[in-house]
């Protein structure tokens, strides 16, 4: 670790160096010949910033499935080669990009950004230019209801459905097993929230009754106060609509307050994997909640590919949002491959639009507004292991656990 | 009132977090005049620095303060005499401009270093409390909380009972009177700077084992320790110690109490509030150029 350390540093200042000969060498980036070159393809990425967990791991997404296309033969027999600018997880930043990418770099292709928060504006820019832009993370309803005809979400459900499958197991919970009372803490984001929403729609229906439920700015760092006032209304159930940190600070905040609801369901903080888990500890991350888009057991085409390239890429197992960029990438291939063509970017639209896509994740197809049609599944992490738990038909384990207690 | 007692509680602890925090930036610009706004960046170089120490050795962050308070005394030096020495004297916005340009730096460095993914050390008294009736404390923040009551209390000491202490609080009062009473006032700065930036050696090891942390942590802090020290009065530092106790109160009872979405807000309110009345901050001194203005 130490001589690591060490190293990159010496990198680093070799970096800016090389980087400053570099950029007095060229003027600018040429693209390269329009037909026999590689097939360019422009994304932009929160690399740094608070949402740069999701954007490293979708960029390693998109990187695992250049080299697989790659391998095979290309795309329409060229190679591919992707482009990623870092947004930094700002909103202007990744409007800029984009219009880059699309005026300057003269990309052939685009892909999404990291989030609904990002992905809004920049489907904006990839619709005026009326390029095809399939995100691999844009679940917030708001990016469905703008009129667009080139946006492609390429999950399964959007947020409001995200945790349908989950809120509708709970609410069939016996009598005796069912939760009462429901605390409902969110980040405020645009897909966060309406995960949320639709999470409390279902539990309330069934009459579980809400005695909390807030939006929180991202700047939160601490959660105590939260935590203190959903101790004191006695919440059997959390429902909580996270990114990531505050999803381990939140953790953190209940444990530090000595409480533990029956059932803790987060949206996408415990999609992060081992980084989650070493966040929280193993041990507190037993029995919580999520929806997941991708399991890397899954028996889905190309997954046994995908893990093997992650692998001795990367290391290590791939988390939800390297699949999620894979398929995004899948899709687009797909529609690229069937149309024939670059050129008529409202054919790969059309195209998508008609029909169904078989990716890592599973088979998707979508409505007439870009929204996916599926289900989430339902994960839950069991002794340190990812384990799908609903649907039935596609559990890994018969065991569902509350958090930190017995099973059900 | 047990529920308005225990967010009381829990707002000082924090609140003492980040007095521990604010101290050096006050202390620097007490002193030299200097809005360092690279503070929260080097207190997250110091969390990484306290990652590394413990993930690869299993040093306890705690045991890790004394180390990191040696590198981080040498990493603010360093900065002084490269930086800060060339911009300090003239108009604030070059040393505004500067110590946002180490930030940034700073942050690249720590990106490449340790990646732009969030880290967190978990130490045994990460997640536990301590109960005593009704309420609970956590142990971190209460460890925090003795760090930083130990630490203020060494810079009180220093600034009170020594000659480097009389020497910073002469060229923080009258700049040329100490010069022309022998203080070598370059000396005084470059010592004052590195003090401010070696304090951020225990804030980095205790708000390591509070809060994930990543490159870009570094604004919501600096925005947090900006209004603290604005609040208690510019280069103050009791001031300082009053205003985040203020300030971590309030964030808790505005959560608490209005809703989770205001304890931004809620605080600058009282800020802009405190600032109408005193516009030297709550133990800010008016200085006699204020004055003229």
């Amino acid at each position: 670790m130490k001589r690591s350390v060490i190293t990159r540093l010496l990198g680093a200042v070799t970096g800016v160096a090389a980087a400053a000969l570099f950029l007095s060498a060229c003027a600018a980036d040429a693209p390269g010949d329009a037909d026999s070159g590689p097939i360019r393809i422009g994304a932009s990425l929160p690399l740094t910033g608070e949402f740069s967990q999701g954007g490293l791991d979708t960029q390693q997404g998109y990187e695992v499935w250049v080299e697989l296309q790659n391998e095979a033969g290309g795309l329409l027999g060229r190679d591919v080669e992707i482009i990623v600018k870092d947004d930094a997880t700002n909103q202007n930043t990744v409007v800029t990009n984009y219009n880059t990418l699309i005026d300057q770099d003269n990309v052939d292709l685009l892909l999404g950004s990291q989030s609904s928060l990002l992905n809004i504006p920049a489907s904006s820019v990839a619709e005026r230019a009326e390029m095809v832009f399939v995100c691999p993370s844009c679940g917030s309803p708001d990016m469905y209801n703008r009129g667009y005809e080139f946006i492609f979400f390429s999950q399964q459900a959007v947020a409001t459905d995200q945790a349908k499958v989950f809120a509708e197991w709970v609410a069939a919970l016996p009598e005796d097993q069912r939760p009462k009372t429901a605390a409902y803490p969110s980040l405020d984001d645009p897909f966060a929230g309406p995960v949320v929403e639709g999470a409390e729609a279902i539990l309330s229906a069934a009459g579980i009754e809400t005695v909390y439920k807030d939006v929180y700015p991202a700047t939160t760092k601490n959660f105590d106060s939260i935590v203190n006032t959903i101790k004191e209304a006695d919440a059997d159930i959390i429902v909580q609509g996270a990114q990531y940190e505050d999803g381990v600070n939140f953790v953190r905040s209940l444990l530090r307050a000595g409480f533990s609801p029956e059932i803790l369901y987060q949206s996408s903080s415990p999609t992060y994997g081992q980084q989650y888990v070493e966040g929280v500890g193993a041990e507190n991350a037993e029995g919580v909640f999520f929806s997941s888009s991708y399991h890397v057991a899954a028996d889905t085409p190309g997954n046994d590919e995908f893990v093997a390239k992650y692998t001795e890429m990367f290391g290590g197992e791939p988390p939800e949002d390297a699949a999620d960029g894979f398929a995004a990438a899948t899709v687009l291939a797909a529609a690229v491959e069937e149309v024939g063509s670059l050129e008529d970017q409202r054919a790969l639209a059309d195209w998508i639009r008609a029909n169904e896509v078989p990716t890592i994740l599973g088979t998707l197809s979508w409505n007439a507004d870009g929204s996916p049609k599926g289900d989430f599944l339902v994960g839950q992490w069991q002794s340190g292991v990812s384990q799908v738990v609903l649907p039935t038909d596609a559990a890994t384990t018969d065991t569902i656990l509350r958090w930190k207690s017995p099973a059900f | 009132m047990i529920p308005l007692l225990q967010t009381l509680i829990l707002g000082l602890l924090i609140g003492a977090v980040y007095a521990l925090m604010a101290s050096g930036l006050t202390l620097i610009f007490g002193v030299m005049r200097v809005i360092n706004l690279a503070h929260g960046a080097l207190a997250i170089f110091a969390a990484f620095l306290t990652y590394t120490l413990w993930s690869s050795w299993g040093w306890d962050p705690l045991l890790a303060i004394p180390l990191l308070v040696v590198v981080m005394f040498g990493i603010g030096w360093l900065l002084y005499v490269t930086v800060i020495k060339r911009v300090r004297g003239q108009h604030v916005s070059m040393t505004v401009l500067a110590t946002f340009g180490i930030a940034l730096v700073l942050e690249g460095v720590m990106g490449f270093i340790w990646g732009n993914t969030s880290h967190s050390v978990r130490t045994p008294y990460t997640d536990t409390s301590v109960v005593f009736g009704p309420f609970y404390a956590p142990t971190a923040l209460l460890i925090a909380a003795g760090v930083a009551v130990v630490v203020l209390g060494v810079l009180a000491l220093v600034l009170n009972r020594t000659w480097l202490g009389r020497a910073i609080r002469a060229a923080s009062v009258n700049e040329n009177g100490a010069l022309l009473v022998g203080v070598s006032v370059a000396t005084v700065a470059a010592a004052t700077f590195a003090i401010g930036i070696a304090t951020l050696a225990a804030s980095g090891a205790m708000i390591s084992t509070i809060y994930p942390f990543l490159p870009g942590s570094h604004y919501q802090w600096i925005a947090r320790l900006l209004a603290i020290v604005v609040l208690g009065g510019l280069g103050s530092l009791p001031g300082a110690v009053v205003g985040a106790l203020v300030i971590g109160v309030t964030e808790l009872l505005a959560t608490a109490y209005i809703g989770a979405a205001w304890p931004i807000a809620v605080p600058f309110i009282i800020i802009f509030l405190v600032l109408l009345v005193r516009p030297q901050g709550l133990l800010g001194t008016r200085l006699r150029e204020d004055a003229v203005a």
